[in-house]
């Protein structure tokens, strides 16, 4: 099967070329970067909520904690930005890998998580403890399983490719 | 200063640090000591963290010797393979050592196993890194050797403990020979980095005045995530290191990565080891942490992002350090 020409337009464009060849630390490099800037605030924040809704470190109040989702929306609009920076640099090598769309289904389903808790656990400051411990604890297992298999996805992608540009 | 240098300068911290801890522990637990006891649990993590950039420099100092006359690569080899198995015991002390540490902050007094695991992986450390001091002696230094050719004639106990000791070669091999072990290695690398950064990022955030709901002594009861995921990183990390060592030997943004690490623990140091924490440990929802407790938080945070920086940008830099 041929593959779509789109890609091999992406590919010859002076930003995506720039973004793969450039020997700039503010290149290629720099977008990674902020990638893995991006994975530590989300999941990060996202997997203490996630741990704590599952009863570990039960010291901790719940309520305060709303004040992490705005860092795990941050952590996501970096790494959507820079996600699609770096589909600009290797289109090809994405969108011919199943793992590929395998991570932003569960990115999908992720987010759609994180939303859930945010709107049916932490939105009502009159729930106690024990009812959003309660409401939460199943989202929060389908959270933690989710990031560890995006991250696990993202890992693979550097290493399971088929193409890394487009073929002539 | 070349690597040769920086092996040199190292190498006599974990032999010697390791000697010192063990002596300490015992009298600690004969006189009944606590303070004597956490000192020397602090001193098998110091050694622990040393540990690391001491291995790392053996590669470079191998770079700088091996062609020199008189030199020989099975001498080198049976240093190095003493010395990964030496690492091993080190850095699982160091491990104990930092769960002991916790142990007694939260329950007073440490467990019984640890107390018992503690003496004998660091007794075991000190037996092991003896022998790596002594092949490595064997290496630049034949008016020590016991035979004509150490490498072969071990005596009863080196041969013992030789046959325990992995081929640095075949080891190296194993770890590069499968793509997918290699991507579950960098995983668990990411994983620990999330682990690590979820839990210090948060401490940190909270001394600096944000979510100030929370107390802080809630809060650091996220400690042992965030050891649990440095000890991911450090296993990781060094089997990654074996599987490709010139890579990361020549690469000065993995050196800068090492430093950034052990000013890490200067700064956990600073935390633990002076009043600051004192202060802090018991503050309630809305109190405003002291100015020292935010300086040590910003310069957490900023290390591990630096850490993770200088993490991503190896790949660009490889190479950047002269092998001679």
């Amino acid at each position: 099967m041929a593959l779509p020409l789109f890609l091999r337009s992406i590919e010859e464009s002076s930003f995506s070329t720039w973004l793969r060849e450039s020997e700039s630390p503010f290149g290629f490099y720099f977008v990674l970067l902020f990638h893995t800037f991006g994975l530590a605030l989300l999941v990060g924040a996202n997997g203490l909520v996630d741990l704590r809704l599952l009863g570990f470190s039960p010291s901790i109040p719940l309520a305060p904690l709303r004040r992490f989702f705005r860092t795990m929306w941050v952590g996501f609009g970096i790494n959507a930005t820079t996600g699609v920076l770096l589909l600009t640099a290797y289109p090809t090598k994405a969108l011919t890998n199943p793992v590929f769309y395998a991570k932003l289904i569960m990115i999908g389903s992720a987010l759609w998580i994180l939303t859930k808790l945010q709107k049916e656990v932490f939105a009502d400051p009159t729930v106690t403890e024990a009812d959003m411990m309660a409401r939460g604890a199943s989202l929060a297992k389908w959270s933690l399983a989710l990031w560890l298999g995006v991250i696990s996805a993202g890992r693979l992608l550097a290493y399971t490719f088929k193409y890394i540009l487009y073929p002539f | 200063m070349n690597l040769a240098h920086l092996h040199l300068l190292l190498n006599h911290f974990p032999i010697i640090g390791t000697i010192v801890g063990v002596g300490l522990f015992l009298f600690s637990l004969v006189g009944k000591n606590d303070d004597l006891r956490r000192a020397s649990l602090i001193i098998f993590a110091v050694m622990a963290l040393l540990s690391l950039p001491t291995f790392f420099s053996g590669v470079g100092a191998e770079g700088a010797i091996e062609k020199l006359p008189g030199v020989s690569e099975a001498l080198i080899n049976r240093h190095e393979g003493a010395a990964i198995l030496a690492l091993l015991f080190m850095e699982i002390t160091g491990g104990l050592a930092l769960a002991g540490l916790w142990q007694s902050h939260k329950l007073a007094r440490p467990a019984g196993w640890n107390v018992v695991a503690v003496v004998l992986c660091s007794l075991i450390t000190v037996g092991l890194m003896a022998r790596v001091g002594t092949t490595g002696g064997d290496v630049r230094h034949p008016e020590i050797w016991a035979s004509s050719n150490p490498a072969v004639n071990e005596g009863t106990l080196g041969s013992i403990v030789h046959a325990f000791e992995p081929s640095p070669g075949k080891f190296t091999k194993l770890m590069t020979a499968n793509k997918y072990w290699w991507a579950f290695m960098m995983d668990l690398h990411f994983i620990g980095l999330v682990m690590i950064v979820g839990a210090v990022g948060a401490l940190d955030l909270r001394m600096l005045g944000f979510a100030k709901g929370l107390p802080i002594a809630s809060v650091h009861r996220l400690v042992p995530w965030a050891l649990a995921g440095f000890a991911i990183n450090v296993t990781t990390g060094v089997l990654a290191f074996i599987g490709m060592p010139a890579y990361y030997t020549y690469d000065i943004a993995f050196w800068m990565k090492i430093f950034a690490v052990l000013l890490l623990g200067l700064n956990a140091a600073a935390f633990y080891l002076t009043d600051t924490f004192k202060v802090v440990e018991h503050m309630g929802p809305g109190e405003d942490a002291p100015a020292p407790a935010k300086i040590i938080a910003a310069s957490s945070l900023i290390l591990w992002l630096a850490v993770i920086t200088l993490g991503r940008y190896i790949q660009l830099y490889q190479s950047t350090i002269s092998s001679r």
